[in-house]
């Protein structure tokens, strides 16, 4: 093959030198054409990269992303790869020195470009925020609408988000709901319901207390029972009230004995926390002849099914093993007697005007509207909007329904306009006309990167008057805001993405294989990954932490799990991982869970997640006919790396799982569910690796220390993953200018989070907007290839 | 039967017998003597469904030996025994977008979007996704003025999760098979509570016919002036942003329509009306949830709220485990079995279990009278998948088998083709049975004519 490409090449470096030499042919033509046109040309195009096409540096830049990779990877060592002749320093670092200064000279001169921010829909997430910061409703309304398609890891990108007929559905239910909810039409004393908490119960969980907070929608008498379930022993069952214990009472969990408490209260409207403790006893003798007598019936009960399915009898047994007793559901009913309730907090939201019910005129039902679709399309609402309003009004009203009802239509249309379940911004349609977005459209970016919601009260006020966009004033809003404890949103939504930290929830590790694995396990991996984040927000850590960070949130649990001594209680607290073998987000086990399998780990995720979500190089795609790996047949053993070796053999593998592999096996010794584990098929761990650039590691520390090192590949990584969140939009090339900027601002300030908070806020793309994308699109034409 | 100006309403009827039953269409409850129940009593609908299994199948234990009539069940399709004689089992069906074509990996996405659509999906994790308009919207949006609901999108598992799809394709792409348009996917209902309320309302008005009619008025106005805003808002915004809102007023047209549609049939007197209790909501067992939502899917089909349904027992890719069949492994990773049989069994014990909830689901149909025959009789049911083997990621030779519509094809075969032919085909001679003739879908090329014949 060799034979074929040389005299091309002879000839093209021939026609290279018959043509004048420009700075491009000189600092990166002949370079090319010495170190990479061997595999990189048109005809061969290896990997989908034909370098030899670039000719001037317009091009280059054009493709900019593509040549940035070219010089990460050649300086990197890993192009030109093993085997073939490798410039010398010199050369690569005149070369690639010479194309960042191009791309450089770019930045600071080239006309910046905001991009376009497509009209975008709220998601679930935010729909259900920004009612609840509308109009406080107590319910979460988005839960019933179908899942949000995500686009670039994140469900918040306008372009990926759409509306079907069905989610159309559900939002005009949903504004019924919320309306109705909202704004009551009479004040009568609700009839007695059943309000029940009875949370799922993890198979052979611990769980001795049981606590929620009831809204009680008048004030009268209430039939409170607590209950517990499960076999063995008996307990003292103790219920609490707001704080104060209301009732203890002797229970065990056998057929003829108490397993309840009850008792009526007389209770005031609003919220009431009520808790159930189970604290175990001494079994009285009369408990005593019960729960053996129990026992006893259900060995005998036991030992007949055995005797009638032998073959079942494992089954049989763990069936009976039963239980530890738990607490399992607090009940209220009611109320009973009860008293006319006080209009709900929600009522005043709407009718601002202060009138009691049915009081209103038509002026304050008006201003009201008016308010309120203010607050809910987040700007100023036009004449020609309230007139519409008004209409709809007025009709409604002619067909006999009451100012609240008539309210309720109001409140259902606004919450169904486009202009609330839509952000758009009134971009100028000249495509290439760049502008200053305004002070609203600049609340909203801001509520909704950092809230998750719609921009409150304050942001309003400042949006009017025109002071938003001042940078004082913005950065002062921008710290008020992260300190507001609403930027949890922050934490659940960025972070519950970007870490993959929401499929906790919906992985399901064997539990055969991981008996340990309970719901408490798996809530407290998600709490200590979410503290660990929000401190990372709330106390302005550097984000270098996120890599090898010595510290983080435990509880008894959580510390048992990980063998770290000394940590006593379920609260959370800050711990030292000095001494240990873990550090940052990498070892944290829900990150180790939702990078491995049911049943066994998997390198090959946990190394393209590193590279996807630190290093920020993901792995090209697989080449085209890979998938049929090992068609010899037969099964493969050993230990997971064992597995792995055979699989990299394979030369049209072996490309990217150099890249990959390496960093999974340096976490081996985590085992599925982020336990520390010393063996795997009973065959000791082999957790070194090498890198594809010849560095070498032993474990993870090392690994860890090697990523740490590239501090500014993961500075880069993580402003760009958030500059996407932050946005609603994927990243283009133009936005590498502001990248750039925003990943230097963090090394002046010790990667702090805040400098890459305000770093994004500050931004051209976050600051400005462009007309609409597809005409500009259309002028830059097809990506060249 | 006696005809007289009075009809007895369904509704009346159950109030009677206060038990839950099915209800078959009596003559007695159609209105006498008007022209449309004249068309109506002569001309039963035809339904189609179509069910979507992810991940291929173990093709060792789908693909019958012998052709033509007398073939044995394989294990997989053992479950269908009793309806053998309603199905046609089809080897050589291909979907030729689920290829690659160029586009490196993501057979699971392109298997997904191609399957009913016929259309390559255009490679994007973000932004500009597109694919083409799928089969059974085709058909919804002409029967979109006879059906309060013009399809009916059902699914088990949820597609919200964190992180990228596959590899490169957007989520979208995986999470539905039923596509409105080229850009806009009707993902699943997979919450049993919420299909029952998109079928029979959410009963707060259930009592009311004066309240309900207020209500319906209520929302027209409310839509109408949603409509208006919409267009208003479009007519400032460049081209990408006035079609995101195209989509929003297209949506609202759809919904307005069955608002007036639901309107129409409580003034008749035909709304649907449940014969079964309200879901609490998603069941913890696969079994339990998957009858669930047949069973909802077939009181849908009798009640004619719709003729239109695809159903995605679980999503492509889908990873999850079936411990209740003693395989807790992740679905897609056995999948990937490296010719290992081990494996490959356990593939074949999901692919079994899937085909035992499909296999009650239409022996129900079967046992269900509707016009003058079964229910199975008039609906056409799709099951299969994008992929065959699982390990090879194969488009060809699909999975692919038709159950029902007996009285339009020669069921009870095992049809061979004798050369690769699109499965679009097929969808194209379902159209014409639902009286929606269709020049092309995708890359259909003509008719499947192995439908009518005995050869």
């Amino acid at each position: 093959m060799l034979r074929n490409i040389l005299p091309a090449i002879a000839l093209l470096s021939l026609a290279q030198t018959a043509l004048a030499q420009t700075p491009f042919d000189q600092n990166v033509g002949a370079f090319v054409q010495k170190n990479c046109a061997m595999c990189h040309n048109e005809q061969l195009k290896t990997a989908g990269l034909a370098l030899t096409k670039y000719r001037d540096t317009a091009a280059m830049i054009h493709d900019r992303d593509i040549w940035e990779k070219v010089v990460t990877r050649v300086r990197a060592g890993e192009m030109p790869p093993k085997g073939l002749p490798k410039p010398s320093a010199e050369q690569i670092a005149a070369t690639t020195n010479w194309i960042e200064a191009q791309f450089d000279h770019y930045d600071a001169t080239a006309k910046p470009d905001p991009g376009h921010l497509t009209a975008h829909r709220l998601n679930r997430t935010e729909y259900n925020n920004t009612i609840h910061d509308l109009l406080g409703v107590h319910f979460e309304p988005a839960a019933d609408f179908p899942a949000d398609d995500s686009g670039f890891g994140f469900d918040n990108i306008g372009d990926a988000l759409s509306v079907s007929p069905t989610l159309m559905e559900k939002y005009l239910a949903a504004a019924k709901k919320i309306a109705t909810e909202a704004i009551p039409i009479a004040l009568v004393p609700p009839k007695p319901t059943q309000f029940k908490f009875a949370p799922e119960h993890g198979v052979r969980e611990d769980r001795p207390t049981l606590e929620h907070t009831f809204l009680l929608p008048a004030e009268g008498d209430y039939d409170i029972k607590a209950g517990a379930n499960g076999k063995r022993d008996p307990f003292t069952l103790t219920l609490f009230l707001d704080g104060k214990e209301v009732k203890s009472q002797n229970i065990t969990v056998v057929p003829d004995k108490p397993r309840t408490i009850e008792l009526r209260l007389h209770l005031a409207y609003g919220p009431h926390t009520l808790r159930s403790v189970l604290t175990p006893h001494d079994p009285s003798d009369d408990e005593y002849e019960a729960i053996n007598r129990a026992r006893i019936a259900d060995a005998e009960g036991m030992a007949k099914q055995i005797l009638r399915h032998p073959e079942d009898e494992k089954q049989i047994r763990l069936q009976h093993v039963g239980e530890p007793t738990y607490a399992d559901s607090i009940e209220l009913r009611g109320p009973f007697n009860a008293l006319t309730p006080p209009l709900p907090p929600t009522y005043a939201k709407v009718f601002i005007c202060g009138h009691p019910l049915g009081q209103h005129n038509a002026q304050c039902m008006r201003t009201d509207l008016a308010h309120f679709a203010r607050l809910a399309y987040r700007r100023p609402v036009t004449n020609v909007e309230l007139a519409k309003m008004d209409r709809l009004m007025l009709s409604v009203e002619k067909s006999g329904l009451t100012q609240e009802q008539a309210m309720r239509v109001g409140v259902e249309a606004i919450l169904v306009s486009p202009n609330f379940i839509y952000r758009i911004e009134h971009d100028k349609r000249d495509p290439s006309a760049v502008h200053e977005v305004d002070d609203f459209e600049l609340a909203s970016r801001l509520s909704y990167f950092l809230w998750s919601s719609m921009p409150d009260e304050t942001l309003m006020t400042l949006a009017s008057d025109h002071q938003l966009s001042k940078p004082d004033v913005l950065n002062a809003q921008v710290k008020r805001m992260l300190e507001d404890p609403k930027s949890v949103a922050l934490v659940d939504n960025f972070a519950g993405q970007w870490l993959e930290l929401r499929n906790l929830d919906s992985v399901h590790p064997d539990p055969d294989q991981f008996p340990q694995f309970t719901k408490s396990l798996r809530q407290a991996m998600y709490t200590e990954t979410h503290m660990f984040v929000t401190a990372m927000i709330q106390e302005d850590h550097s984000i270098l932490d996120f890599l090898d960070g010595k510290y983080t949130y435990l509880n008894e649990k959580l510390a048992d799990f990980y063998g770290i001594p000394g940590v006593k209680g379920p609260e959370f607290r800050r711990v030292s991982l000095d001494g240990t073998q873990r550090s940052g987000v990498l070892t944290q086990a829900s990150v180790l869970t939702v990078t491995s399998y049911p049943t066994r780990t998997s390198p090959v995720l946990r190394g393209k997640w590193i590279l996807e979500n630190v290093l920020n190089t993901p792995p090209p795609p697989p080449p085209p006919g890979v998938g049929s790996i090992d068609e010899k047949g037969g099964a493969l053993r050993g230990t997971m790396r064992q597995q792995m070796e055979k699989h990299r053999a394979n030369p049209i593998c072996a490309g990217c799982h150099t890249k990959m592999d390496p960093l999974g096996f340096a976490l081996e010794n985590y085992d599925a569910i982020g336990r520390w584990r010393t063996q795997d098929a009973n065959q000791n761990i082999d957790s070194s690796g090498v890198l594809p650039n010849g560095q070498k590691f032993q474990g993870s520390a090392e690994m860890k220390a090697i990523l740490a090192s590239r501090k500014d590949a993961f500075a880069e990584c993580l402003t760009e993953k958030l500059m996407i969140y932050a946005l609603g939009r994927g990243l283009e090339g133009f936005d590498r200018t502001a990248t750039k900027k925003i990943v230097a601002r963090l090394k002046q300030n010790d990667y702090r989070f805040s400098a890459l908070i305000s770093g994004i806020v500050d931004s051209v793309p976050f600051q400005m907007g462009r007309g609409d994308a597809a005409p500009y699109l259309a002028k830059l034409g097809a990506p060249a290839k | 039967m006696i005809l007289t100006r009075k009809h007895v309403s369904r509704r009346s009827l159950l109030r009677g017998m206060g038990a839950a039953l099915a209800l078959p269409m009596l003559d007695a409850m159609v209105p006498a003597l008007s022209a449309a129940a004249a068309v109506t009593r002569k001309a039963t609908p035809n339904r189609m469904v179509f069910c979507y299994v992810p991940n291929g199948i173990d093709m060792r234990n789908w693909r019958p030996e012998a052709v033509g009539r007398d073939y044995v069940l394989p294990k997989i399709l053992q479950p269908l025994a009793p309806i053998q004689d309603n199905l046609l089992v089809f080897s050589g069906l291909k979907d030729h977008n689920g290829e690659a074509l160029g586009d490196g990996p993501g057979d699971h996405a392109r298997a997904a979007a191609s399957f009913l659509t016929g259309v390559h999906p255009r490679k994007t994790s973000g932004s500009d996704i597109s694919v083409g308009i799928s089969v059974d919207q085709v058909a919804a949006q002409k029967m979109a003025s006879q059906t309060r609901l013009a399809s009916l999108e059902l699914g088990i598992e949820d597609g919200h999760l964190a992180g990228n799809c596959d590899s490169g394709y957007a989520c979208a792409y995986v999470n539905s098979i039923s596509w409105r348009s080229p850009t806009v996917p009707n993902p699943p209902e997979v919450n049993p509570r919420s299909v029952f309320e998109l079928l029979f309302g959410s009963g707060e008005d259930a009592g009311d016919p004066a309240a309900r009619a207020r209500n319906n008025k209520i929302d027209q106005s409310i839509l109408d002036l949603v409509s208006d805003d919409t267009r208003t808002l479009a007519r400032d915004l460049g081209p990408t942003d006035r079609r995101k809102l195209d989509e929003y007023l297209s949506a609202v047209r759809e919904v307005e329509r069955q608002v007036q549609m639901a309107e129409k049939q409580a003034a008749e007197n035909t709304l649907a009306v449940p014969t079964m209790e309200k879901p609490d909501g998603i069941p913890l067992e696969y079994g339990e949830h998957a009858q669930l939502m047949f069973n909802l899917l077939t009181l849908a089909l009798q009640t004619d709220t719709t003729r239109v349904s695809t159903f995605m027992l679980a999503r492509e890719g889908s990873n999850r485990g079936y411990r209740e069949i003693g395989v807790p492994e992740g679905h897609h990773g056995l999948s990937h079995h490296r010719n290992d049989p081990v494996l490959m069994d356990k593939v074949a014990a999901i692919n079994r279990y899937h085909m035992e909830q499909f296999a009650s689901f239409v022996t129900k149909l079967k046992n269900t009278p509707d016009g003058d025959g079964t229910l199975l009789d008039h609906t056409m049911i799709v099951y299969g998948s994008g992929i065959s083997d699982g390990n090879k990621h194969n488009h060809d030779d699909l999975p692919v088998l038709l159950a029902g519509g007996g009285r339009n094809f020669k069921t009870g075969r095992h049809v061979k083709l004798n050369e690769s032919i699109p499965v679009a085909n097929l969808y194209l001679s379902m159209l014409d049975a639902m009286n929606v003739p269709t020049q092309s879908l995708g890359d259909s090329q003509g008719r499947l004519n192995y439908l009518t014949e005995i050869s």
